[in-house]
């Protein structure tokens, strides 16, 4: 509570407040999230593309998707990068700011899903900061946590999602996005849920 | 929006039929409602007696079994492997589900929604006929199901049940509410109130125009958009969705699903150019539903005294009357009724076994006679026999004293239910026809060896048998018994073949009905002992002679006779269908008189239907000739 007093005098845009004011309630709703990103520098690095599904009543909603494609026409200049994959796909398109925005908007209070999903949160968190916003307050659950926990495996011992979906023979398609990522991740997310008797 | 993970499953989906008839663009419609599930290891997805999902469900990954429970134990219809559709029954039912779906394996599904799918159906000719397909499908053989992957989720708890269920016929209104379009809109309401109706047909002529349901004025007049004073014609669905008499229970749904309606307006020819017959509404359906016969033997088992049983054998006998209406295929009838006979008797036993305690030794109840071969449709009389295993010889009386207890609660139960006394006592409450196996066996063994000899007796009735009820051991001790007996015993056939060309016969020798000369049926044709028991009797030596075991239907003995002896096969599949002409007959005399159809009034047939009746006797000429030289009776006669 005193939490969002500290922040209603905080000049932070609209969709900031609102998004914040949706936290009075718990939600039962789950967001899976991937980012594609230029590198793994959440400090130099930005996002290129957001994927996210909906998880509800464990049931994965093919309706409730979050989906762009940034147009990062700055930072692919600087780096001298060719905008010519981002013309080619046939995603929605948006600048940094409103892909940004629609995504907090689409998320909502939900639960964050993700495989490494610290790095997610932390490169969103960093397009928020340029947006003058606070940092995302969001409840996140790692699958690769989960994984380790359920086969009581020691912090340091790493799986990637290529190596999760063989581990439960999960067909991944040949398309390579961020969608793609998080409807895996999402079917990941459900099967550990029940081995883990999560509700 | 653009959704590839909606395309992504779209590109699944139309590798496989329904969705094969669909356009991607369709698919990916349908694809971003769909909600996906995982279920682990032996989850349930729905169960037997649930509710009904909104969705039906596409295997993705994994294999789910299909499965009923019957006679207490989980019997596997089917197992869906991915691309297999299953839980569509909330397309054609409103009652719960009547299978179990369960993963075998983990397994993820995606759940579509049927109310996202529905116009699909409705406005594409080839997924509805994938959909009636597996309607009418009655295969549950995975080996046949190669063209449709798609399983028809109502039950099977008897054989053929759903394809009565497809030929299952509707008791509809056929005095519906009619109006003009001229009346006003609150006359109309004022009359459905107080008909309870749920809707009016707008008639002009006696032809419809129009139909105004309970949704219309929900809709139209509860809205605001229409005053209550205005003319009907303003609100009616024009135009009604006529069909003919005489639909099925599946064309009905069939046809509300392809139009989107909840009611169905019958008329004469099925256009709406012809007079109005009356109405089919959605609870019809329902309705017809509840009434197949896997409900009743469902009942049955439940039924806790005599007077249950009773009412559910007025039941079978109503299910008897519409579908001989419906002209379903006689041979559906009998195994239906033969099963639901079949069932009561059971649970007669069950009743008394409750009451007695357990049984002191093994033992079987054989159905004998009509009841034996399946073809007992109406007021048929009881004839029964037990078995019970050998006991020492100092236990015997106490042991058939309990057995013959039980066997008199059992007819008196049954008698009560609807089921008469055999009037020549073949019954197992009869000591004679209650004893121990080897007290059996002695029993055909002499008849079967000395035949005709100690006893005018027809005992030509206690070789169709059928357990009804215990060791089923003991049928087969009893089958394989009679069959070695059987080998090479002229003497035993010839005796059989005479008692079958010893029947009277049906036609006089200028070719004249041989009707009743005296006594309460004096100028009535008997058509059970002059025409059905002739045919009854030659299926049965034809098929001992054949060493055929274990068919005890005439009808289908005859089917399998034309394929163990082809050369007279013409002469064998004209004489089954013959008997079910004649027991048509039957069986159509006797529900018109509610008796057991034995005697017809000749005056009260067709023209048309008199010289069926003397077609079906023809083919009698030809079994008697195979008859006659096959056993030699020549020599005996």
């Amino acid at each position: 509570m005193i939490d969002w007093l500290k922040n209603i005098n905080k000049d932070y845009p609209e969709f900031w407040k609102q998004y914040l004011s949706k936290f009075e309630k718990k939600s039962n709703r789950f967001v899976v999230l991937s980012t594609e990103t230029t590198g793994l520098d959440a400090n130099s690095d930005v996002i290129l593309s957001i994927g996210a599904i909906a998880i509800e009543n464990n049931t994965i909603l093919i309706g409730d998707v979050f989906e762009v494609v940034l147009l990062q026409y700055i930072y692919n200049h600087d780096h001298g990068i060719s905008n010519e994959f981002i013309i080619e796909s046939k995603q929605p398109k948006s600048l940094e700011p409103q892909a940004i925005q629609g995504f907090v908007e689409y998320l909502g209070n939900s639960v964050l899903i993700g495989h490494r999903i610290d790095f997610d949160v932390e490169v969103i968190n960093k397009a928020l900061e340029k947006l003058k916003c606070g940092r995302l307050k969001n409840e996140a659950l790692d699958i690769e946590v989960m994984y380790r926990k359920w086969k009581e495996l020691s912090d340091g011992k790493e799986f990637s999602l290529d190596e999760l979906s063989e581990l439960f023979k999960i067909e991944t398609s040949d398309r390579v996005s961020a969608s793609e990522d998080a409807y895996t991740i999402a079917l990941l997310f459900l099967k550990l849920k029940s081995r883990l008797g999560i509700n | 929006m653009k959704n590839s993970i909606a395309e992504r499953i779209a590109d699944f989906l139309i590798a496989h039929p329904p969705f094969s008839d669909l356009s991607h663009d369709e698919i990916t419609d349908i694809a971003s409602d769909i909600r996906v599930l995982n279920l682990e290891k032996n989850k349930t997805l729905f169960q037997i007696n649930d509710l009904l999902h909104e969705s039906f469900y596409v295997v993705a990954s994994g294999v789910i079994n299909l499965s009923v429970i019957s006679d207490a134990e989980e019997t596997l219809l089917n197992k869906c492997v991915p691309g297999d559709i299953l839980g569509l029954r909330p397309f054609f039912a409103k009652n719960n589900y009547m299978m179990t779906a369960k993963a075998r394996e983990e397994s993820i599904v995606y759940a579509i929604p049927i109310a996202t799918f529905r116009p699909f159906v409705a406005k594409n000719a080839e997924v509805l006929d994938f959909l009636l397909l597996s309607f009418a499908n009655t295969s549950s053989n995975p080996a046949e199901r190669s063209q449709g992957k798609l399983l028809n989720d109502s039950v099977r708890h008897i054989d053929n049940q759903s394809e009565i269920q497809y030929f299952q016929s509707l008791d509809y209104n056929k005095n519906p509410l009619t109006s003009t379009p001229n009346a006003i809109i609150q006359n109309v309401a004022q009359i459905m109130t107080d008909n309870l109706s749920g809707c009016v047909i707008i008639q002009e002529n006696n032809l419809p125009i129009g139909i105004v349901t309970d949704m219309d004025l929900r809709s139209k007049i509860a809205t605001g958009r229409f005053y209550i004073t205005a003319l009907v014609s303003n609100i009616m669905s024009s135009p009604v969705v006529t069909v003919p008499e005489n639909l099925s229970l599946a064309e009905a749904q069939l046809f509300m699903l392809r139009h989107n309606v909840t009611h169905l307006c019958v008329t004469v020819d099925g256009s709406d150019k012809t007079q109005i017959k009356g109405v089919i509404s959605q609870h019809d359906i329902i309705a017809a539903q509840a009434n197949n016969p896997g409900i009743l033997i469902k009942e049955i088992k439940r039924a806790q005294n005599p007077d249950e049983l009773k009412r559910l054998r007025e039941k079978l006998a109503e299910f008897i009357r519409t579908s001989m209406d419906k002209k379903i295929p006689l041979s559906h009838i009998n195994n239906i009724a033969g099963e639901v006979n079949m069932a009561i008797i059971k649970r007669a036993i069950d009743l008394a076994i409750l009451e007695f305690g357990s049984p002191p030794a093994r033992f079987a109840w054989l159905s004998i006679g009509s009841q034996g071969r399946k073809e007992q449709l109406l007021q048929t009389d009881q004839d029964s026999i037990l078995v019970f295993e050998d006991v020492a010889p100092d236990k015997y009386r106490e042991v058939k004293e309990y057995f013959l207890k039980l066997a008199k609660k059992v007819t008196t139960t049954l008698e009560n239910a609807g089921y008469p006394y055999c009037p020549y006592g073949h019954m197992a409450s009869n000591s004679v026809w209650c004893k121990s196996l080897t007290d059996w066996k002695n029993q055909y063994s002499s008849w079967m060896n000395t035949p005709g000899e100690r006893t005018d007796e027809i005992c030509s009735i206690f070789f169709d048998y059928e357990i009804a009820f215990g060791e089923i051991l003991l049928e087969e001790a009893l089958t394989e018994m009679i069959f070695k007996n059987a080998e090479k015993n002229k003497k035993f056939f010839a005796f059989l073949g005479t008692d079958t060309l010893k029947k009277p016969a049906p036609l006089s020798f200028f070719k004249q009905f041989n009707l009743e000369e005296e006594g309460e049926h004096k100028d009535k044709f008997d058509v059970k002992t002059r025409a059905i028991m002739p045919f009854v009797d030659a299926a049965r030596v034809l098929t001992i002679s054949h060493n055929i075991k274990g068919i005890n239907n005439t009808f289908l003995r005859f089917k399998q006779l034309a394929i163990t002896e082809p050369k007279y096969a013409e002469v064998y599949l004209n004489a089954a269908d013959a008997f079910l002409t004649l027991s048509k007959f039957r069986t159509q005399e006797g529900i018109k008189n509610g008796t057991t159809g034995q005697y017809l009034n000749l005056e009260e047939l067709s023209k048309s239907d008199k010289e069926k009746l003397k077609n079906a006797f023809l083919p009698m000429k030809d079994l008697e000739e195979i008859i006659k030289n096959k056993f030699q009776l020549t020599y005996f006669t």
